[in-house]
């Protein structure tokens, strides 16, 4: 009964971890207008918090460079299961305008799974709330499957 | 004091300026708006001028070469790897590029960032095969022309004189 209580309220409030991988600040700020009064995420319970140790969404932006990589991949490493990644603007997937520089490291897939991107440089906020509703859905449905 | 009392009535009766979506439609992205790439093969000529310019080596062209010696090319682009400057549109003197304004990017497959089209490209008619005689005449042809020239020019001048 407890799980099921625990489950329900952590559906409902996902937090979301951003970690900027040497990205250009185009869209981290897209993110933090997410949660502005104007789109307003924190109606659906998205909260951004300081720590990995409590994120169910880690967003990640920027094309993973050297000196970001290994501290992505420690806070990869202490985010709980089951946890959703999600992909923010075309850096990470692909490396974008930065693909084939000396100081990249990438693309994100090559570290972790990625549930959830979003296209675009930067990816309008509206967009960035759609990922992150679908980012919540299928936390919903790993958060099924863990329990099994 | 009074100013702010007003304008704190006139807020509480305002409509939130927060947007509604995800309830309902997404909202229209602004005038000119560079999103989603829409690209159109029947009037592209193959250049690859867009190739050229785009920086992040956003598309890739197939050629395949059929049967009959038409080819096959196929233009793939990845809006992953995009930075949506509008490069590519700008360049396309055949406008077969455009940036849309659906800029509702979202997606869990690779295949969900994919933008294609292909075309044929008709090989040229083939050459017509000359037999050695024809050949031999367009030369005797090409000699006579060559001697009247060089007759009618050694003439020239003494009807100047
Ligand atoms: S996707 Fe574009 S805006 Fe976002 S970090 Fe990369 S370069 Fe900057
Ligand atoms: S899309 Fe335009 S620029 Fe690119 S190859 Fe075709 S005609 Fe040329
Ligand atoms: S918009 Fe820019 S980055 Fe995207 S395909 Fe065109 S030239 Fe390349």
């Amino acid at each position: 009964m407890f799980e099921k209580l625990i489950d329900n309220s952590m559906a409902k409030s996902p937090w979301i971890f951003h970690v900027n991988a040497g990205s250009c600040n185009g869209c981290d700020i897209e993110l933090v207008s997410v949660l502005t009064p104007r789109y307003d995420a924190e109606r659906f319970g998205f909260r951004l918090t300081g720590t990995p140790r409590q994120a169910d969404i880690v967003v990640v932006s920027g094309p993973i460079t050297l000196q970001t990589r290994d501290r992505l991949r420690r806070v990869l490493e202490q985010v709980p299961e089951p946890y959703v990644v999600v992909s923010l603007g075309s850096c990470p997937k692909s490396g974008n305008v930065f693909k084939g520089s000396y100081s990249i490291d990438g693309p994100l897939d090559k570290w972790t799974h990625v549930d959830v991107s979003v296209a675009g440089c930067t990816p309008k906020p509206e967009a960035i709330v759609a990922a992150l509703a679908k980012a919540t859905e299928i936390l919903k449905e790993k958060r099924k499957e863990m329990r099994k | 004091m009074l100013p702010y009392l007003g304008k704190a009535m006139t807020n509480l009766f305002r409509k939130p300026s927060t947007e509604k979506f995800p309830v309902g439609d997404a909202p229209q992205a602004a005038e000119r708006y560079r999103g989603r790439i829409s690209y159109n093969p029947d009037v592209c000529v193959n250049c690859g001028m867009c190739m050229r310019v785009c920086a992040p080596q956003c598309m890739h062209r197939d050629i395949e070469t059929l049967e009959n010696g038409d080819q096959k090319i196929t233009f793939t682009f990845d809006l992953t790897s995009c930075t949506f400057c509008g490069m590519c549109a700008d360049f396309c003197s055949r406008h077969s590029i455009t940036l849309t304004d659906d800029y509702m990017m979202v997606g869990t497959q690779p295949e969900d960032f994919i933008v294609t089209g292909s075309f044929i490209k008709k090989a040229p008619p083939p050459k017509p095969k000359l037999t050695p005689e024809q050949i031999a005449e367009m030369k005797a042809k090409a000699e006579a022309a060559k001697a009247a020239k060089a007759a009618a020019k050694a003439e020239e001048p003494k009807a100047d004189a």
